[in-house]
Protein backbone atom coordinates (compact mmCIF):
# COMPACT_ATOMS: atom_id res chain seq x y z
CA UNK A 1 0.00 0.00 0.00
CA UNK A 2 1.27 3.30 -0.85
CA UNK A 3 0.00 4.62 2.40
CA UNK A 4 2.12 5.75 5.02
CA UNK A 5 2.12 3.03 8.16
CA UNK A 6 2.92 3.89 11.69
CA UNK A 7 6.20 1.48 13.07
CA UNK A 8 5.36 -1.26 15.58
CA UNK A 9 5.88 -3.46 18.55
CA UNK A 10 5.37 -7.08 17.67
CA UNK A 11 4.86 -9.91 20.35
CA UNK A 12 6.83 -12.56 19.68
CA UNK A 13 4.18 -14.89 18.98
CA UNK A 14 3.71 -12.99 15.73
CA UNK A 15 -0.13 -12.32 16.71
CA UNK A 16 -0.23 -8.87 18.63
CA UNK A 17 1.00 -5.85 17.57
CA UNK A 18 0.98 -2.55 19.16
CA UNK A 19 1.28 1.25 17.02
CA UNK A 20 0.78 4.75 18.33
CA UNK A 21 -1.99 6.36 16.60
CA UNK A 22 -0.80 10.16 16.20
CA UNK A 23 -3.34 12.67 15.36
CA UNK A 24 -4.72 16.12 16.60
CA UNK A 25 -6.01 14.39 19.74
CA UNK A 26 -2.70 12.97 20.40
CA UNK A 27 -1.19 9.70 21.20
CA UNK A 28 -3.19 6.62 20.85
CA UNK A 29 -1.87 3.12 21.54
CA UNK A 30 -3.76 0.66 19.31
CA UNK A 31 -3.62 -3.36 19.39
CA UNK A 32 -4.18 -5.54 16.62
CA UNK A 33 -4.69 -9.16 17.77
CA UNK A 34 -4.71 -12.04 15.62
CA UNK A 35 -7.04 -14.74 17.66
CA UNK A 36 -7.24 -18.47 16.54
CA UNK A 37 -10.65 -19.58 15.48
CA UNK A 38 -11.83 -23.25 15.14
CA UNK A 39 -10.66 -23.55 11.50
CA UNK A 40 -7.16 -24.39 10.61
CA UNK A 41 -4.85 -21.49 9.77
CA UNK A 42 -8.01 -19.17 9.58
CA UNK A 43 -7.92 -16.63 12.38
CA UNK A 44 -10.18 -13.28 13.63
CA UNK A 45 -8.46 -10.15 13.22
CA UNK A 46 -9.13 -8.02 16.39
CA UNK A 47 -8.21 -3.99 16.89
CA UNK A 48 -8.85 -1.40 19.20
CA UNK A 49 -7.34 1.44 21.27
CA UNK A 50 -5.22 0.33 24.46
CA UNK A 51 -6.43 1.73 27.55
CA UNK A 52 -3.17 2.34 29.55
CA UNK A 53 -5.04 2.41 32.84
CA UNK A 54 -7.01 -0.75 32.93
CA UNK A 55 -4.49 -2.19 30.10
CA UNK A 56 -8.27 -3.14 28.45
CA UNK A 57 -8.89 -2.52 24.70
CA UNK A 58 -11.76 -1.36 23.47
CA UNK A 59 -12.99 -2.01 19.82
CA UNK A 60 -15.80 0.10 19.88
CA UNK A 61 -14.23 3.41 20.67
CA UNK A 62 -14.29 6.25 17.57
CA UNK A 63 -11.29 7.84 18.02
CA UNK A 64 -11.48 10.40 15.39
CA UNK A 65 -7.62 10.64 15.84
CA UNK A 66 -7.86 12.38 11.78
CA UNK A 67 -5.74 9.66 10.55
CA UNK A 68 -7.97 6.24 9.87
CA UNK A 69 -6.49 6.19 6.84
CA UNK A 70 -2.71 5.29 8.07
CA UNK A 71 -4.27 3.57 10.87
CA UNK A 72 -6.30 1.38 8.24
CA UNK A 73 -3.12 0.86 6.13
CA UNK A 74 -1.07 -0.22 9.46
CA UNK A 75 -3.25 -2.66 10.87
CA UNK A 76 -3.21 -3.94 7.26
CA UNK A 77 0.02 -4.20 7.08
CA UNK A 78 0.29 -6.75 9.96
CA UNK A 79 -0.89 -9.30 7.70
CA UNK A 80 2.36 -9.57 6.19
CA UNK A 81 3.89 -10.13 9.20
CA UNK A 82 1.65 -12.49 10.63
CA UNK A 83 1.58 -14.95 6.83
CA UNK A 84 5.22 -14.50 6.73
CA UNK A 85 5.55 -16.26 10.38
CA UNK A 86 2.58 -18.58 9.81
CA UNK A 87 1.14 -20.63 7.04
CA UNK A 88 -1.95 -18.47 7.36
CA UNK A 89 -3.82 -18.71 4.52
CA UNK A 90 -7.59 -16.74 5.94
CA UNK A 91 -8.47 -14.11 8.12
CA UNK A 92 -11.80 -12.80 8.91
CA UNK A 93 -12.66 -9.80 10.28
CA UNK A 94 -15.90 -8.38 11.40
CA UNK A 95 -16.65 -4.89 12.62
CA UNK A 96 -17.70 -4.37 15.85
CA UNK A 97 -19.99 -1.78 15.21
CA UNK A 98 -21.54 -1.18 11.80
CA UNK A 99 -19.82 2.09 11.66
CA UNK A 100 -16.63 0.18 12.32
CA UNK A 101 -17.62 -2.38 9.41
CA UNK A 102 -17.87 0.52 7.30
CA UNK A 103 -14.65 1.80 8.04
CA UNK A 104 -13.03 -1.29 7.20
CA UNK A 105 -14.86 -1.59 3.70
CA UNK A 106 -14.35 2.38 3.11
CA UNK A 107 -10.14 0.96 3.74
CA UNK A 108 -10.47 -1.77 1.80
CA UNK A 109 -12.10 -0.04 -1.70
CA UNK A 110 -9.47 2.95 -1.34
CA UNK A 111 -6.70 0.14 -1.53
CA UNK A 112 -8.62 -2.80 -3.77
CA UNK A 113 -6.09 -2.64 -6.44
CA UNK A 114 -3.17 -2.51 -4.40
CA UNK A 115 -5.26 -5.03 -2.13
CA UNK A 116 -5.78 -7.53 -4.52
CA UNK A 117 -2.56 -7.99 -5.62
CA UNK A 118 -1.92 -10.19 -2.74
CA UNK A 119 -4.87 -11.41 -1.68
CA UNK A 120 -8.71 -12.25 -2.29
CA UNK A 121 -11.52 -10.55 -0.87
CA UNK A 122 -14.92 -11.54 0.53
CA UNK A 123 -17.45 -9.40 1.73
CA UNK A 124 -20.52 -11.16 3.99
CA UNK A 125 -23.86 -10.50 2.94
CA UNK A 126 -26.61 -12.06 5.01
CA UNK A 127 -25.40 -16.05 4.93
CA UNK A 128 -22.81 -15.42 1.45
CA UNK A 129 -20.00 -14.82 0.91
CA UNK A 130 -19.23 -12.82 -2.03
CA UNK A 131 -16.58 -11.33 -4.09
CA UNK A 132 -15.80 -7.54 -2.46
CA UNK A 133 -17.74 -4.99 -4.23
CA UNK A 134 -16.90 -1.02 -3.42
CA UNK A 135 -20.15 -0.12 -3.12
CA UNK A 136 -21.87 -2.86 -1.25
CA UNK A 137 -22.61 -3.35 2.62
CA UNK A 138 -20.76 -6.02 4.00
CA UNK A 139 -21.55 -7.80 7.65
CA UNK A 140 -17.77 -8.89 7.69
CA UNK A 141 -14.79 -9.32 5.17
CA UNK A 142 -12.72 -12.66 4.43
CA UNK A 143 -9.03 -12.49 2.98
CA UNK A 144 -7.16 -15.32 1.69
CA UNK A 145 -3.77 -14.98 0.55
CA UNK A 146 -2.35 -15.80 -3.28
CA UNK A 147 0.42 -17.67 -2.01
CA UNK A 148 2.35 -16.90 -4.98
CA UNK A 149 2.62 -13.35 -4.30
CA UNK A 150 2.81 -13.33 -0.32
CA UNK A 151 6.29 -14.20 0.02
CA UNK A 152 7.58 -10.95 0.62
CA UNK B 1 12.96 14.09 14.07
CA UNK B 2 10.32 13.46 11.37
CA UNK B 3 9.90 9.78 10.82
CA UNK B 4 10.50 8.42 7.35
CA UNK B 5 7.49 7.93 5.19
CA UNK B 6 6.75 4.02 5.06
CA UNK B 7 4.84 2.78 1.93
CA UNK B 8 6.66 -0.83 1.86
CA UNK B 9 4.29 -3.59 2.47
CA UNK B 10 5.26 -4.39 5.82
CA UNK B 11 5.12 -2.17 8.44
CA UNK B 12 8.52 -1.04 10.36
CA UNK B 13 8.98 -3.24 13.46
CA UNK B 14 11.18 -1.11 16.06
CA UNK B 15 10.70 -3.72 18.90
CA UNK B 16 9.76 -7.37 19.85
CA UNK B 17 8.12 -7.11 23.01
CA UNK B 18 6.77 -10.50 24.66
CA UNK B 19 4.86 -8.59 26.86
CA UNK B 20 2.31 -8.26 24.35
CA UNK B 21 1.45 -11.77 24.49
CA UNK B 22 -0.52 -11.67 27.13
CA UNK B 23 -3.18 -10.64 25.42
CA UNK B 24 -3.81 -13.54 23.48
CA UNK B 25 -4.59 -15.39 27.02
CA UNK B 26 -6.89 -12.71 28.10
CA UNK B 27 -10.25 -13.65 26.34
CA UNK B 28 -10.42 -10.34 23.99
CA UNK B 29 -12.86 -10.01 21.33
CA UNK B 30 -14.82 -13.51 22.36
CA UNK B 31 -17.50 -12.21 21.09
CA UNK B 32 -15.93 -11.32 17.34
CA UNK B 33 -14.68 -14.59 17.66
CA UNK B 34 -17.59 -16.62 18.76
CA UNK B 35 -19.31 -14.80 15.65
CA UNK B 36 -16.69 -15.89 13.26
CA UNK B 37 -16.48 -19.09 14.32
CA UNK B 38 -20.59 -19.51 13.94
CA UNK B 39 -20.35 -17.63 10.34
CA UNK B 40 -17.94 -20.29 9.38
CA UNK B 41 -19.98 -23.01 10.58
CA UNK B 42 -23.44 -21.64 9.29
CA UNK B 43 -22.12 -20.15 6.24
CA UNK B 44 -18.90 -21.98 5.58
CA UNK B 45 -16.26 -20.46 2.92
CA UNK B 46 -16.58 -18.70 -0.42
CA UNK B 47 -15.81 -20.75 -3.73
CA UNK B 48 -12.36 -19.46 -3.88
CA UNK B 49 -11.20 -18.92 -7.41
CA UNK B 50 -7.65 -20.68 -6.86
Amino acid sequence: MKIDKYPVIIGETSMVFEFISQGIHGSIPKLVIYSKTHLHNFYNLGFGDKDETTRQIDDEVVTNNGDSEKVLATVASTLYILSTNFRMQWFLQTGSTKARTRLYRIGISNNLSEIEEDVEVYGLVGDKWQPFQKQTEFDGFLVLKKKSNFTT
Amino acid sequence: MKQAKNTDKKPTVIKVDKNLDKYLNKGLFKEKIDKANEVLKTVGLPKFSK
